[in-house]
């Protein structure tokens, strides 16, 4: 299902992940989200003093004892965000309605949206990002306009080649601050980050975190549609490179692929998920496919 | 310009094309931002091959070609900086171009000599003339000379141009415009004109303007060579006084040597030095000089013309007119010395006077002796004669005055070798010698003989009349005054003695002119070991080779003897019967001034000619296109590829 939208300077952030938001609600069942946090646990013989809306009427009909229903309830769901607004982030291309970082800020304030909804706590990080400002992590419609609010001010600024300590910077303190149970979802295009950085988002998914990386490219950076000789240069770094685009395309894809696969192969390795995504894509669709990555 | 130069000079545009062209095909590809660049391999090399230049050779032979192309189309009005003579109609004109290659050329004009300068302008002259042009070629080195006289002959007069070479004659302008002017007055054309390359520098600043009262229109260019910055000093000679060497300097106008160094050198080892002061002529002491070993004095500290800072070092030579006269036989007593010696002494000539008491009878004893002059001997002894027959064919001169002792020789006493027989001591036939007989020798001053007055006079032999010329005769025939060349010397013979006695002669004007002469020619038999430059050195009839600074010189012969004139500065050595003689040959002071004579204000303006000419290269072009041609051809065929395959790109 496509969705229609306002994009651009027509409609603001909040709106834009609101209609997200509500998109993904529609093609999801409303009685999933009934019992969010909440997982069945077993039984156990009633003692004195259990509520008894968790007598379970049916084995006691069954097996003539009473047997309450024993739930488990996560402690903290929070959701942390980690959004790349490096330089290469503020990328377009020529296909493409947002730049990635304009995107990966709408994907960002839609999921927020739902986890505010949920009753879940958010919280965001920038890699990069110059003076974008993170959020702490806290609940309700408060920390939903702040972080709106940082996203709608952030700019794609920083370079992760020349400023290696950028990534040190953001997940350092994730690293510490996210509890076990935490969902932590990082949006970036995962170009020009220091090699090891696979590692450093599969070091998250321990001790119980969920970790989904979404990889967010531009349709040019997906495919390298131009024609002819070009002189193609980095937004982050000194990398200037003159190529001549037919004979280049089949290595460059190749390229692209060996860099999602050494991520997914890393991350997968200690349960975290990789999604990759178009900013021509339908956002809906988007969330949906990170929402339904989260375990 | 016109439109059809602009639009042939235009075709070059079209080299541009290729290059263009080629341009647009390897320019920089478009830059782009891409966030991915990283992931992107750079261009293979085929890519890159594809932008480079596939042949260059070919890509220049053929830029090369279209630009021959617009050249030849607009070359018939292409325009060089070079001389050219404007021609006031289109008939032939008659040039004499005169080069100057006095020693002031030598200096220095940009990068190259002001004769080189002048040469090459010679040239591109010629290069303007069309057929049917006389060119001659006068060279202004003094003496003046025609290299060539005024001929169609293009050809002829490049090779002569080309021939000439550098001088340290002096500088006669005037003389060789003149001689350029005689050259064209006998030509036809109307057009005619004289070209004068020149420094103007002839020593003669002061003078009139140069081109004035000229016949023939006179252009003077090269305005560039006469840079009167320059300066210069010179060593005109340096004598060997025994231990110590004079150097004597001069220099241009204002200039002085004061405080620049001269070394006396044997070879290349220094034997004396000193530091010039303010006067002209500086004694340098030398020490461990062997013996006949050759010096050459240097005037260190450079100047404008560096030929004439070194000067062979002479042994210095001085020389006397002996003279065998007594004055107690004279009636008519002065109370001084003999006649002779008192017209002598004022002649004020350079040599000396020393009287003698007889005729020397050792041939050493003529040493110093330049001339020698006998009033009527009585007869020469055996050992007189002898030493005299030595002393005349060496090159001696003398002078004999016959009187009656010679004709009382005693026996055994006779005059040989200047004459066979005995003379005669008689009435005089005749009064007074021919007016017009041989003024050469004497000039106006034989008119003064024409009443001499004389009671007796000498008559010679007919045999010996027959064997000497008669320079001054008497008026009925008979030898006044006669010369007898005996080997490399001469002896001049007169029928009269100096006794005032005897005759009124001494006291003719003619007997000062004849004494002149006889000095003139002491002078010439003494071979003056200096002489300036470009002086004729007349030489005895057995010279035989001559070896100058710049290798062989060949001698010209004339009248039985042998002439050079040296061209250049330095030491000649000459073969004279087969003994060697070094002479040197002299800078002249006044080239040392480099300053340029005044020119008549028209002779520089451009009606006469300009510096700028147009040329007709295309032949040239047209040769260049063909090869070029060629040249493309051989590309093609090496590359084993057709025609319009290879371009660029």
């Amino acid at each position: 299902m496509t969705t229609s939208f306002p994009w651009g300077d027509i409609a603001s952030l909040r709106i834009r992940s609101r209609l997200v938001a509500e998109g993904v609600y529609a093609g999801a069942h409303r009685s999933a989200r009934r019992g969010s946090g909440i997982e069945f646990g077993g039984h156990r013989e009633y003692v004195a003093g259990d509520d008894l809306r968790w007598l379970d009427r049916r084995a006691l009909l069954r097996h003539g004892r009473h047997l309450v229903r024993q739930f488990e309830t996560e402690t903290d769901r929070a959701l942390r965000l980690v959004v790349d607004a490096s330089a290469s982030m503020g990328y377009r291309g020529s296909r493409a309605p947002e730049t990635k970082l304009g995107v990966a800020s709408l994907l960002a304030a839609a999921l927020a949206r739902i986890a505010v909804a949920s009753g879940d706590p958010i919280g965001l990080a920038y890699l990069g990002g110059g003076s974008a400002r993170p959020v702490a992590l806290s609940g309700g419609r408060e920390a939903f306009d702040r972080l709106l609010g940082s996203l709608e001010n952030a700019k794609a600024e920083g370079d992760a080649v020349r400023d290696p300590e950028m990534l040190e910077r953001s997940f350092g303190v994730l690293e510490r601050a996210a509890r076990r149970g935490s969902v932590v979802i990082v949006l970036s295009d995962l170009l020009d980050l220091p090699r090891d950085t696979a590692e450093h988002f599969s070091a998250m998914a321990a001790r119980g975190r969920s970790v989904v990386v979404v990889q967010v490219l531009a349709p040019d950076e997906i495919d390298l549609p131009f024609d002819g000789t070009v002189r193609l240069r980095a937004l982050e770094g000194d990398v200037v490179v003159e190529t001549d685009t037919a004979v280049a395309r089949d290595a460059y894809l190749a390229a692209l692929r060996g860099l999602a696969a050494h991520y997914e192969t890393t991350l997968m390795a200690r349960g975290a998920r990789f999604l990759r995504v178009s900013t021509a894509d339908d956002p809906v669709a988007s969330v949906r496919a990170i929402v339904g990555a989260v375990r | 310009m016109s439109f059809v130069t602009i639009f042939a000079l235009g075709i070059a545009a079209f080299i541009a094309l290729p290059i263009l062209a080629h341009r647009l095909r390897r320019r920089r590809a478009e830059e782009r931002a891409f966030p991915a660049a990283a992931l992107v391999p750079p261009a293979p090399p085929r890519a890159r091959r594809r932008a480079k230049l596939e042949d260059r050779a070919l890509f220049g032979v053929r830029a090369l070609a279209i630009a021959a192309l617009a050249l030849l189309g607009a070359s018939p009005l292409v325009r060089c900086t070079r001389l050219s003579l404007s021609r006031s109609s289109g008939a032939s004109m008659a040039v004499a171009i005169v080069i100057d290659d006095s020693m002031s050329m030598r200096a220095k004009a940009g990068n190259q000599t002001r004769f080189a300068r002048a040469k090459a302008a010679a040239s591109e002259l010629l290069a303007g003339t069309r057929d049917g042009d006389a060119v001659g070629v006068v060279l202004a080195g003094s003496p003046p000379r025609v290299a060539l006289a005024p001929t169609t002959e293009l050809d002829a007069v490049s090779s002569v141009i080309s021939s000439t070479t550098e001088s340290d004659r002096a500088t006669d302008l005037d003389g060789a415009i003149h001689l350029a002017e005689t050259l064209l007055a006998a030509l036809p054309q109307v057009d005619k004109r004289v070209v004068v390359l020149s420094d103007l520098a002839d020593g003669k600043p002061d003078a009139p303007a140069l081109g004035e009262n000229a016949v023939v229109p006179i252009w003077a260019p090269l305005a560039e060579i006469r840079d009167t910055k320059e300066t210069d000093c010179a060593i005109t000679s340096a004598d060997d006084t025994g231990g110590r060497v004079i150097v004597r300097l001069v220099c241009g106008k204002d200039v002085s040597a004061s405080g620049r160094r001269v070394e006396v050198r044997a070879g290349e080892r220094v034997v004396g030095s000193g530091t010039a002061t303010t006067t002209t002529d500086l004694s340098v002491d030398v020490t461990g000089v062997t013996p006949g070993e050759a010096l050459t004095a240097h005037l260190l500290g450079g100047d404008a013309i560096a030929t004439d800072d070194v000067a062979p070092v002479l042994v210095s030579q001085s020389g006397a007119i002996g003279v065998v006269a007594e004055a107690a036989d004279e009636t008519a007593v002065t109370g001084g010395p003999p006649v002779v010696e008192q017209a002598f002494a004022a002649l004020r000539s350079d040599l000396a006077t020393r009287p003698l008491p007889a005729v020397p009878d050792q041939p050493g004893d003529f040493h110093g002796f330049f001339g020698l002059v006998v009033d009527d001997p009585p007869g020469f002894t055996p050992e007189q004669r002898r030493a005299l027959s030595q002393y005349l064919e060496g090159g001696g001169v003398m002078l004999v005055a016959l009187g009656p002792r010679a004709s009382a020789a005693p026996l055994g006493a006779t005059l040989q070798p200047l004459l066979d027989h005995a003379t005669t001591w008689s009435e005089a036939k005749s009064k007074g010698a021919k007016p017009d007989a041989d003024a050469v020798l004497l000039g106006e001053a034989t008119r003064s003989l024409v009443d001499l007055g004389a009671a007796k006079r000498t008559t010679l032999s007919p045999a010996d009349v027959g064997s000497v010329e008669n320079l001054v005769a008497w008026s009925d025939g008979a030898p006044l005054v006669a010369r007898r060349v005996i080997g490399r010397g001469e002896a001049w013979i007169v029928t009269l003695p100096f006794a005032l006695d005897a005759s009124d002669l001494p006291l003719r004007p003619a007997f000062i002119a004849l004494l002149d002469a006889f000095v003139a020619t002491t002078h010439t038999h003494a071979a003056p070991r200096r002489a300036d430059v470009g002086a004729t050195w007349t030489l005895p009839s057995g010279a035989s080779a001559a070896k100058g600074p710049s290798g062989a010189i060949d001698l010209v012969r004339e009248g039985g003897r042998a002439k050079l004139s040296p061209p250049v500065v330095g030491a000649y050595h000459v073969t004279i019967d087969g003994k060697d003689e070094l002479r040197v040959a002299a800078p002249i002071a006044r080239e040392t001034d480099l300053r340029p004579r005044a020119l008549k204000s028209q002779e520089a303006s451009s009606h006469l000619g300009a510096t700028q000419a147009q040329v007709d290269i295309s032949p040239y072009v047209a040769v260049a296109l063909l090869l070029l041609l060629f040249a493309e051809l051989a590309l093609r065929l090496r590359a084993g590829q057709s025609p319009g395959e290879k371009m660029i790109g």
